[in-house]
């Protein structure tokens, strides 16, 4: 199914997009509110450019997380495209951590819709996300130190034989696939029998992002993939995330650091306390109209 | 809220549990006559107060048999009494809290079969203040502590472990006329009890039978039998166990039957079990000395009664202690848990001449 | 091609945690060696058997614990759960009821223990060490209110059988232990339920964000600990011949020392099956040597006591 294609074909809603401020939406995505008195919000109005429907790989409308009476996020429509690497900014509490958590499933929105592939998905668990495709990359790597690469990469896929009603691990097959999906990736780790406890920071990372890639998966999301990592390390992890893209995934960056959003992104979106504050194709933006929309120092003219 | 309630909900579903074990559990406090509208010892004065007796433990037939002597002697004249023990033999201070607890009651006179020395003394100063008798059975409280306590106490009533060990001694000697080796199997080193009795089984036995070894067995069946087992192969030519008490004893009986030695190396148990005599009955146990924790309970028992009834009490009695060998053990275990001979009971004596 | 998919048998010699992992066969062949030079008993055929049936029980008994340890916690019911199967066993074999059903009841009860024990702590959130630290207490208190305080007295051809039968050279007991071991070891490194539970131990967030049900595998391993610990109880009854309410205490910290000792991290996530059972055949075989050897009482636990925190040392160490 395309993006293009409708997926709610109520004439009403896509009379009032395009009626309306139908700059936001792609017209073939209502709005989850029908109700007259919801206005989207003046930051998702202000965002510059539209969707590249032939593209687009995930499409958040107008999500809302609210925890009791805290609104952790509010409103947020944003999009990442294929083949692209798309990074969300902000500073600390702005709500990135709980968008992310939104879309892979950890946290079930309070209000809005995430839409994959131009399909509404509502996803109850990681689980859920993993199987339509979304991996993540947390920041804490979700990696067993105890185990080895090759039962990290499988962890929780692992490939059995059937022995009547037993079964037991293929560990000759889980070897070989690793090695396989590490080898695609180029990422050079001295054994995949080694237990994860005896990597370095970076080849940490690396197995993460080579089991987020391993699986089928169509979008990525890496949470602060490099924040702990050294300036070799760094530019190692960064060569497989532009590798990543080459492949046609898209890729999820969450990054404090500026310097990196700027080099490896196509799409920057900018969050502040909750909400959206903007979103730039990269080449038409600087670091520092960024840091102004992150701070809200010359919120007027950023927009 | 939602906390609160839940709190609530588990605080209730707590209480709600506890009562019902309340509930289950036979009533710690009886009444002795089954009779129930009879309340209240009249035979002897009417005037009885209830008595309190803590013990060691009830995990070990021994001081079950111990709170059945209690119990039963307080049936025949009426007394109420409360019977309480520690957890296990290991809970000084759960027994400790126990008697404290029952302190501030109103029990006329305690029974006490302390852990250690040493760890009733505290809250029975409390306990002696009020001005109620205190009655020491089995295991003796430490006299030093008690003196610098300043705590007196109306009798001790109990077995002399050392003469236990020497009436096994007597009769290892007896069973093997011609001597030989012998191996100790005692509780957990150091115990006092299990130290008294094989002291006196050492210093007992004659010049021609060895002891070879001691082990230490912690009383549990299991590790007797791994013992002993360890032993016979170390020693084919063992004569003889002497065993601390009777469960090990039968553990090493045990021991025995699995390479078909039952009978030949003899095995010598304390205490008297009712399964102890019964293999003794059957040839596989070669003696068990028996202790009687029926009587010691019961004179306990009766010292308390005598006690309130203004008697003075004897400083210390020495329970019976008989060995139960193949020729009285059919009368042994007809009479259980009484002692099938006669003891000497300065307590009746006090308790008759009223 | 980058990654070399062989584990040349070389590098895992010179890799130290290779060896804190078998400190305890180590620590058991040295001590081996000590106790054959110092008596002429220690490696004779009945000895050997000997040893081994003593350790049956413990090992069984370990496994169990090293399954709830490698989740990262611990278990301090497995010693009252024996007791309590064993009293079962004894009850129900009293009233009657067939030794099979006897024993099978004993099992189950175990079983059921070790499923409240895993409910409560992963569904109730609730320490480890304070759950079975309860139905420790809770599970002796059944025994004697079950018993009434008073040891049965079990003959019974089956169980007779089961304690003192060979097939060959080689006691049931020790069939039966074996068995237990290597199915424990195959369901810990070659199925599905034993990676997810060495994760679980590991990093119980990392299991999780890869959607383990973490909840359910610690629910498991107290499930595994608690039916062993029923098992053991069955062996015990058998082994003394009688069903006694009296705490086994010793077992409970013999099993936690043997998993120690068999180079399993009581953070979990790490470790063996065959550690731990080597773990207890150390601890047997050290107070089987004491034993032969005459050792005063006084010394054996002082023995017992240096072994174990010598083997954690070295262990340490190498770490």
């Amino acid at each position: 199914m395309s993006f293009n294609e409708p997926i709610h074909r109520s004439e009403n809603h896509r009379a009032e997009n395009e009626a309306g401020n139908g700059s936001s939406h792609p017209d073939s995505i209502p709005p989850p509110f029908t109700d007259d008195d919801f206005l989207p919000s003046e930051a998702v109005r202000s965002i510059p450019a539209q969707p590249d429907r032939a593209n687009v790989l995930l499409y958040i409308d107008q999500v809302s997380k609210w925890f009791g009476n805290v609104h952790a996020i509010t409103d947020i429509t944003i999009w990442a495209n294929r083949g692209e690497i798309t990074a969300i900014v902000g500073d600390n509490g702005a709500g990135k951590s709980t968008l992310i958590k939104c879309i892979s499933g950890v946290h079930g929105p309070t209000a809005g819709q995430v839409f994959l592939d131009g399909k509404p998905v509502h996803f109850t668990s990681p689980e859920d996300a993993r199987r339509a495709g979304i991996e993540t990359v947390y920041q804490t790597l979700a990696l067993c130190n105890d185990l080895t690469i090759w039962q990290n990469l499988f962890l929780n896929r692992e490939m059995v034989n059937h022995w009547g009603p037993l079964s037991f691990l293929d560990q000759r097959a889980m070897r070989r696939r690793s090695a396989e999906m590490l080898s695609r990736l180029e990422v050079n780790i001295p054994s995949i029998n080694a237990r994860v406890r005896r990597l370095s920071g970076g080849q940490r990372q690396a197995v993460a992002i080579s089991r987020a890639a391993g699986w089928g998966s169509r979008l990525v999301i890496m949470d602060e993939p490099t924040a702990a990592l050294g300036v070799r390390e760094t530019a190692r992890v960064e060569e497989l995330i532009l590798r990543l893209r080459d492949d046609g995934l898209a890729v999820l960056l969450i990054s404090h650091n500026f310097d990196q959003v700027m080099r490896l992104s196509n799409q920057i979106w900018v969050m502040r306390s909750g909400r959206l504050v903007g979103g730039r194709r990269t080449q038409d933006t600087s670091g520092k109209e960024l840091v102004s929309m992150i701070t809200g120092a010359q919120q007027e003219e950023a927009l | 809220m939602g906390k609160i309630r839940r709190g609530l909900g588990g605080t209730s579903l707590l209480l709600a549990v506890i009562m019902a074990i309340a509930a289950c559990a036979a009533p710690q406090r009886t009444t002795s006559d089954t009779d129930g509208d009879q309340a209240g010892g009249t035979d002897t004065g009417g005037t009885t107060q209830p008595v309190a007796a803590v013990i060691k433990g009830l995990d070990n037939p021994f001081f079950q048999t111990m709170q059945q002597g209690i119990e039963e002697q307080a049936e025949t004249t009426g007394t109420e009494v409360t019977v309480q023990a520690a957890n296990s033999l290991g809970d000084t201070t759960g027994q400790a809290d126990r008697v404290q607890t029952l302190a501030g009651q109103d029990y006329g006179c305690f029974i006490i079969n302390p852990i250690t020395q040493t760890n009733l003394v505290q809250p029975l100063v409390q306990v002696a203040n009020a001005g109620k008798y205190i009655v020491n059975i089995d295991s003796p409280i430490g006299e030093e502590a008690a003196q610098a306590a300043n705590l007196e106490i109306s009798t001790y009533i109990g077995t002399d472990n050392v003469q236990a060990g020497r009436l096994a001694a007597e009769e290892m000697a007896r069973l093997l006329p011609e001597g030989g080796d012998v191996a100790l199997i005692g509780g957990v080193a150091g115990d006092a009890t299990s130290q008294a009795r094989l002291e006196g089984f050492q210093q007992g036995i004659p010049d021609n039978i060895r002891i070879v070894q001691t082990i230490a067995a912690d009383w549990e069946r299991q590790r007797a039998l791994t013992a002993a087992g360890d032993i016979l192969r170390a020693r084919p030519d063992l004569a003889g166990f002497f065993v601390a008490n009777d469960d090990m004893g039968l553990g090493v009986v045990r021991a025995l039957a699995d390479v078909g030695r039952q009978g030949e190396v003899k095995v010598i148990s304390v205490d008297g079990l009712q399964d102890a005599i019964r293999a003794v009955q059957e040839g596989t146990l070669s003696a068990t000395v028996a202790q009687y924790p029926y009587a010691i309970g019961a004179m306990g028992m009766e010292a308390c009664q005598a006690a309130m009834a203004g008697e003075t009490l004897p400083e210390n009695v020495t329970a019976p202690v008989v060995v139960v060998n193949q020729s009285n053990a059919d009368q042994a275990l007809e009479s259980f848990p009484r002692p099938f001979a006669e003891y000497e009971d300065p307590f009746a004596d006090l308790l008759g001449q009223q | 091609m980058t990654q070399a998919t062989t584990s040349p048998s070389w590098e895992r010699l010179r890799d130290p945690s290779f060896w804190a992992d078998w400190t305890a066969a180590v620590a058991l062949v040295l001590l081996i060696i000590g106790f054959s030079i110092a008596s002429p008993v220690f490696l004779t055929l009945g000895n050997i058997q000997a040893l081994l049936l003593a350790a049956a029980i413990l090992v069984v008994l370990t496994i169990g614990q090293t399954y709830v340890i490698l989740t990262g916690g611990i278990d301090l019911s497995v010693a009252s759960i024996l007791t309590l199967g064993s009293v079962v066993l004894g009850q129900a074999y009293s009233r009657g009821w067939g030794i099979g059903v006897a024993c099978l009841l004993a099992i189950v009860t175990g079983t059921l223990v070790g499923l409240i024990n895993g409910l409560v702590i992963a569904k109730g959130k609730i320490t480890d060490f304070i759950v079975t630290l309860g139905s420790l207490s809770a599970a002796s208190g059944a025994a004697l209110v079950l018993s009434n305080g008073r040891p049965v007295q079990i003959a019974d051809p089956f169980l007779l059988r089961l304690a003192t039968g060979r097939l060959g050279p080689i006691g049931y007991f020790v069939i039966l232990a074996a068995i237990v071991a290597i199915i424990a070891h195959f369901v810990l490194f070659h199925s599905r339920f034993g990676t997810h539970l060495l994760a679980t131990g590991g990093d119980t967030e990392a299991a999780r964000a890869m959607g383990i049900n973490t909840d359910r595998i610690k629910i498991t391993a107290y499930i595994i600990s608690g039916c062993l610990a029923g098992i053991a109880g069955v062996l015990l009854t058998a082994r003394v011949g009688a069903a006694e309410p009296a705490s086994n205490t010793s077992f409970l910290l013999n099993s936690v020392a043997a998993v120690v000792l068999g180079g399993v991290s009581l953070f979990g996530g790490r470790g063996t099956v065959i550690g731990p059972v080597v773990g207890a055949l150390l601890l047997t075989a050290l107070v089987n040597g004491l034993t032969l050897l005459a050792v005063s009482q006084f010394y054996q636990p002082l023995a017992v006591g240096i072994v174990v925190v010598l083997a954690a040392l070295l262990m340490r160490y190498q770490q």
